[in-house]
């Protein structure tokens, strides 16, 4: 692809991306204001305000993941910019789908859209398929993408050095895969198996609303696939972003760049195999499920994080450790997202093992580690790709000004958000309640001072965004 | 004269299928026992045999209630109905601490105080406290919030009706239903359920579920692997295959 399309494409990606990412933190902040009743909302309006983040903020970072990749993709393989722009072209429609069936339509079933609620409707009739063909739309769109990469990538290496199988016996193979390659394989592996995932979902849930009665699912069937789709494309996503700092991180530190050794790539390729497995903790409360699968789910969680987050840290660790190190906001970004990957990571295996997640259960614990592992994470991933690319692709080399305030902001605004879930989820106050009943006061109390942390944290991300887009807008209208 | 003999066979044609018809009418009718659940039965006011007047939300608010549904020259299931749930109550009462009451309400408008009063001595439930019986005013109302809808037959001179359970909590809301005539066990799980206490259950094969994971069978009570589990694995082969084949493209165009 040639620079200059792929560089435009790609800070379209950045500023839509950050738009809808505004956005989706004012729904979250309206929602965390209104359980702290510091505003007051209709639950149908919390519940579609909550479908609407949920399915936007997964769709962002995911395709923040992919644009990233797709960009340092092209240092190793040629990719295709159709299949980038068809991809965006999917996304744009996908997302006005998807808010006009919540927005508008009132569609409310939370991001998981949990059979049987899509058709139990109580919002617009027309809701509830546009909702469902908006995923529809995503899923192809993001298929295509995948597909495409998954086959530049395929012309280049053999499966086994793609996957650096060539490095488990010998310490300097003839062929050494890099670790973008690898760990971006992995992901799209993942990728294409929860895409592929959703498809057979969307399948089965139109059979039964076309049907008119006479095609009914089986919810225990629907429940796991529909967590094989959402829990794997919410970890992929994050594995994407890892992949870009694999690449960057040295690289933007002056360091050489990182290697792939047999540990790396056996961390890896447990992660490809056991992350889909571990959505099954995801029914550890669903009785009909075998034991042997819940005992799955428990040690895949443990098998697909710990292994490759283990070896990312020391990896990090290995660049920064009594090592002089040009220190940007780029690596910055990256490394505190690191920081949040690995905390949000324990809180997750935590609510993963089945002692635990009998107490954590849907209380605020769950999104707590997931947004810790997103917000100041995945985002933090991208977001340091994304100041890294404006710089870059605009040659704007002088250094960044207030970048510790901006940082500072980010961190307290997040860190304090996040606590306020973390000491609601300890406390056992259940997740998805539009308002709180009499008895939980804390709950309230901690709401509100989410709330407001996550209106610090929005000021963060817009000190960002105002310069970023700045630039990337720059991009996009340059002539030559 | 074309539209004379029209009409004529016209209305031969109906009054011979009338009782298809109603037949299919009836079928047709919600007699499922998942129909209704998570509604609020409808609050009708309520004449006990000891003379109170109340109503069903009211009565429910005291303590959670199983409400039977019968009338008093019931020559069919009726009176297996309550002998049987009489003695399955006796059984659950000595090794169940949950609250209820029994509340068995006449659906026929001819059925009086006085012939409940007899009801209740025939099956003698006078001084059972755990059993209300009762007449209501608004029975089509009442019948029709909790799905039940019993045919007139001319010729017996008795409703066509199922024999049915309904577990009220104590918000008035219908939690459970059992149509038929159920085991103690079953009765219990009804208790509990109206207590707002958990049980699991296995919902029962239908026509309609092609894919389930997993079948149970009521009679065994085994749960044996269905073939939705093989679109839990469907994601995994389907990647191997587009990889296998994308290398393989991949291969051929370099």
């Amino acid at each position: 692809m040639e620079t200059k399309k792929l560089n435009k494409i790609t800070a379209l990606w950045i500023v839509a991306i950050l738009v809808l990412f505004i956005l989706s933190i004012i729904l979250g902040i309206i929602m965390r204001l209104n359980q702290g009743e510091l505003i007051k909302i209709q639950p149908p309006t919390f519940y579609a305000d909550m479908t609407t983040h949920g399915v936007t903020m997964i769709g962002i970072w995911f395709v923040a993941g992919m644009a990233a990749v797709n960009y340092f993709m092209e240092r190793y393989v040629k990719t295709s910019y159709t299949a980038n722009m068809f991809a965006m072209v999917m996304t744009v429609i996908g997302v006005v789908m998807l808010w006009l069936s919540t927005l508008v339509g009132n569609f409310h079933a939370g991001w998981t859209f949990l059979y049987p609620l899509p058709f139990k409707i109580m919002w617009s009739t027309w809701a509830t398929p546009l909702f469902l063909w908006s995923i529809g739309v995503f899923g192809i769109g993001w298929f295509v993408w995948t597909i495409s990469l998954m086959a530049a990538m395929l012309k280049k290496y053999s499966m086994s050095q793609v996957l650096a199988w060539q490095h488990f016996g010998k310490k300097d193979p003839e062929v050494s895969t890099p670790p973008f390659v690898l760990i971006s394989m992995i992901s799209l592996i993942g990728v294409l198996t929860c895409l592929i995932a959703a498809v057979i979902l969307l399948i089965l849930l139109f059979a039964e609303y076309y049907s008119g009665g006479t095609f009914k699912n089986d919810a225990l069937l629907i429940k796991n696939l529909t967590y094989f789709f959402g829990h794997t494309i919410a970890n992929e996503m994050l594995y994407l972003g890892l992949a870009v700092i694999y690449e960057l991180f040295p690289e933007v530190s002056g360091r050489p760049k990182l290697k792939t050794t047999w540990y790396v790539a056996l961390a890896w390729n447990l992660t490809l195999f056991f992350v889909l497995a571990a959505f099954f903790h995801h029914l550890y409360m669903d009785f009909v499920q075998p034991e042997g699968l819940q005992i799955i789910g428990q040690l895949a969680s443990y098998l697909a994080s710990l292994p490759s987050s283990g070896v990312t840290v020391f990896s990090i660790i290995v660049v920064v450790f009594r090592n002089k190190i040009n220190w940007s906001l780029t690596n910055s970004l990256f490394f505190i997202g690191i920081v949040g990957w690995v905390v949000g990571g324990v809180g997750a295996v935590i609510d993963a093992t089945i002692s635990n997640n009998f107490i954590l259960h849907n209380t605020l614990w769950v999104p707590a580690h997931f947004h810790t592992y997103n917000a100041m994470g995945n985002v933090l991933f991208s977001l340091g790709f994304f100041h890294w690319f404006s710089k870059y692709a605009t040659n704007h080399s002088l250094p960044d000004k207030y970048s510790f305030v901006k940082l500072a902001i980010l961190i307290i605004g997040g860190v304090g958000f996040l606590l306020a879930f973390y000491i609601a989820g300890a406390d056992s106050v259940p997740r998805r309640y539009s308002t709180y009943p009499k008895g939980l006061e804390s709950a309230k109390t901690l709401a509100a001072v989410g709330g407001v942390f996550a209106i610090v944290y929005l000021t963060g991300i817009l000190s960002f965004f105002v310069n970023i887009s700045k630039r990337c807008l720059n991009v996009l209208f340059q002539r030559s | 004269m074309f539209k004379r003999t029209f009409s004529t066979l016209l209305i031969i044609l109906l009054i011979s299928n009338y009782n298809s018809i109603a037949n299919n009418l009836y079928d047709k009718q919600d007699w499922r026992e998942e129909e209704g659940i998570y509604t609020r039965i409808y609050d009708a006011k309520i004449k006990l045999i000891s003379g109170e007047q109340t109503s069903i939300h009211q009565l429910a608010a005291k303590k959670p209630l199983i409400v039977a549904l019968v009338f008093t020259r019931c020559a069919g299931v009726c009176n297996p109905l309550l002998l049987q749930l009489k003695e399955n109550i006796q059984i659950i009462l000595r090794k169940n601490q949950y609250k209820f009451s029994v509340l068995v309400l006449s659906f026929d408008p001819l059925d009086s105080l006085k012939d409940m009063q007899n009801l209740a001595y025939r099956f003698n439930l006078l001084n059972e406290p755990n059993w209300e019986l009762a007449v209501v005013d608004s029975i089509s109302s009442m019948t029709k919030s909790v799905n039940f809808f019993p045919v007139w037959d001319m010729r017996k001179k008795q409703y066509d009706h199922d024999a049915l359970l309904v577990g009220v909590n104590t918000q008035g809301y219908i939690t459970k239903k059992l149509i038929g005539l159920r085991s103690a066990d079953e009765i219990s799980l009804l208790i509990s359920d109206i207590n707002n206490v958990y049980r699991p259950s296995y919902r029962l094969p239908t026509p309609a579920n092609m894919f389930t994971c997993f079948n149970y069978d009521p009679k065994t009570g085994k749960n044996t692997p269905g073939w939705g589990l093989a679109f839990i694995a469907l994601p995994a082969l389907l990647t191997v295959g587009i990889l296998a084949f994308l290398r393989l493209r991949g291969k051929y165009h370099s």
